[in-house]
């Protein structure tokens, strides 16, 4: 169990946030809350649960972690519950996951019956961590004859505004990313990148963004994402794990990297040609700055991403790049496990952003642009994550925008 | 050498005598717990508990009994002849866990700190001359 200061800058109040979802647990008439998702254990935890792991919020009182039992020790150490809140299953007689959490769900329910809240649904991203479809199946007879009922939304509405902790949390990140690329801007100029792999870069970015304090390069799409040559340029390309490609002049180079601190993230990327740069490179490279610099001076409380998706695709097809774009200009994030989806599940595809979302001051969300040229073998990624403000937004990544030339 | 009936108030003063004298508060890391083994299906119907209780790493008691057992960290719920099986020395008692024969209810992360010690006790008992 960890020591809370409430006078960090970095606090949560993890008790607080228990107490708000069980107040809208009795609005919903829920009675015990099972959640099962990354985003929702790393909301009420506060640590990294990177094994199957559940979480059990009673009606009043504090919630239970349930984790295997490799790791459930090492989640007991650094989340905010004491040790005796903190279990692990293991496949023994009374202590695999479904019977153990069964079990004590139903010590919780008055005549060992009520409605569960269950995370159901799908997404995008792989590690959401709903309830499988045998889970469901098992965790059903075992609580028989108590109703499960899908209830995310409730996990999903409290997130959805950062407080103070959180945010400052996410800007932390962001500032070790930033020592990320300076460190890779360092070792790629006055001709450090010949011979370089994109492996290599992604090494170097994590081990000084390590030093500064990253805990990890969080991202599952390969941590340090980085692509040279035609691979920035994919078709709506905007996933590039390191390969081990060496960069070669005339090139682009594209360098996404990624850092976690106390769970808030960080997650920018920045853009480089390998000299000599053409007279077409450097107009594509104008384009991407000129409408990221647009994108970043449009955001604030009260539009909706489709708002901002027109103004953009408006202004790119102005400028004769629109064929470019990836008519995308932003994804949902949160504590570690919150990812893609931004806001309530409302929209008109079930699990993905509403396009008529409108934003709130403090959402958090990661400002990204995928610029792609295949037929140039040419492309640049924009990642920042934002804080939306009432007139605008805070970059939380400081790194000055540009593509820069290296020579 | 005399030989115990298992289950019976005869085996359970033995128990005690033995585990007192072989297991010291050193051999048992000075734990303070308790474990209730409960034998379901016992010859003659019905359900038993045998209560370990540890101070410090003393036993402070060794309570035997039928129907609900006491309150204690651990329970280990299971078939009588599994239990017997585990005192004969013919099945290791991770192994009946590990295979369903045997329950734990009770916090694994504390569970597994005490796996060694738990051996330890059930070795002791193993060395009991009885019938089944």
């Amino acid at each position: 169990m960890k020591t809370v200061d409430p006078q960090s800058p970095y606090f949560i109040d993890s008790p607080g946030r228990v107490r708000a979802l069980q107040a809208e647990m009795a609005r919903a008439g829920i009675d015990v809350y099972l959640g099962s998702r990354l985003r929702t254990l790393s909301w009420l935890l506060d640590t990294f649960c990177p094994w199957r792991s559940f979480v059990v919020v009673p009606a009043e009182g504090p919630p239970a972690a349930f984790t295997f039992v490799i790791d459930a020790a090492r989640v007991a150490d650094e989340t905010w519950l004491p040790e005796d809140r903190v279990f692990g299953f293991a496949p023994m007689g009374g202590q695999d996951q479904i019977e153990l959490i069964a079990d004590f769900v139903k010590d919780l329910l008055k005549g060992k019956r009520g409605r569960v809240g269950i995370e159901s649904g799908m997404s995008n991203y792989l590690p959401e961590g709903n309830l499988t479809h045998y889970e469901f199946e098992r965790f059903r007879d075992a609580l028989a004859p108590s109703e499960l009922v899908n209830a995310h939304d409730l996990v999903d509405r409290l997130s959805l505004v950062k407080d103070a902790g959180t945010i400052a949390r996410f800007r932390e990140a962001s500032r070790i990313v930033d020592v990320g690329h300076a460190a890779v801007f360092e070792a790629l100029r006055n001709g450090g990148w010949k011979g370089m792999t994109e492996t290599e870069i992604a090494g170097l970015a994590a081990l000084a963004m390590r030093r500064a304090g990253s805990e990890w390069e969080w991202s599952f799409t390969g941590g340090n994402e980085i692509a040279s040559g035609y691979r920035t340029g994919l078709t709506g390309g905007a996933c590039t794990p390191a390969s081990r490609r060496e960069l070669r002049s005339g090139e682009p180079l594209m360098v996404d990297i990624h850092a976690m601190f106390k769970l808030g993230l960080g997650d920018h990327s920045h853009n480089y040609l390998i000299a000599p740069a053409s007279d077409r490179q450097l107009w594509h490279a104008r384009n991407f700055t000129d409408i990221v610099a647009l994108t970043l001076e449009t955001y604030r409380a009260g539009i909706s991403p489709s708002d901002l998706a027109e103004k953009m695709i408006g202004f790119a097809e102005s400028r004769g790049f629109a064929d470019y774009m990836v008519p995308g200009f932003e994804h949902g994030i949160g504590l570690m496990g919150d990812e893609w989806r931004i806001g309530m599940n409302d929209g008109p595809f079930p699990y993905w952003t509403n396009p008529d979302h409108r934003y709130r001051e403090n959402e958090l969300l990661i400002c990204a642009m995928q610029y792609a040229c295949p037929e140039e073998a040419i492309g640049f990624r924009y990642e920042n994550p934002i804080v939306i403000g009432k007139d605008g937004c805070e970059a939380l990544s400081k790194f000055p925008l540009s593509v820069d030339v290296i020579s | 050498m005399s030989t115990f009936q298992y289950l019976t108030e005869e085996w359970r003063a033995e128990a005690e005598r033995r585990l007192k004298a072989e297991l010291t508060p050193d051999r048992m890391n000075h734990i303070t717990s308790s474990m209730s083994n409960v034998y379901l299906d016992c010859p003659g119907g019905g359900s038993k508990y045998l209560l370990f209780r540890f101070a410090d790493g003393a036993l402070a008691e060794l309570a035997l009994g039928s129907g609900e057992p006491p309150e204690a960290e651990f329970h280990i719920t299971g078939a009588y002849d599994v239990f017997a099986q585990i005192s004969r020395a013919e099945i290791g008692a991770q192994k009946a866990l590990m295979t369903g024969k045997l329950k734990l209810k009770g916090n694994m992360i504390q569970a597994l700190k005490l796996a060694a010690i738990a051996d330890r006790l059930n070795k002791v008992l193993a060395g009991i001359p009885a019938t089944y």
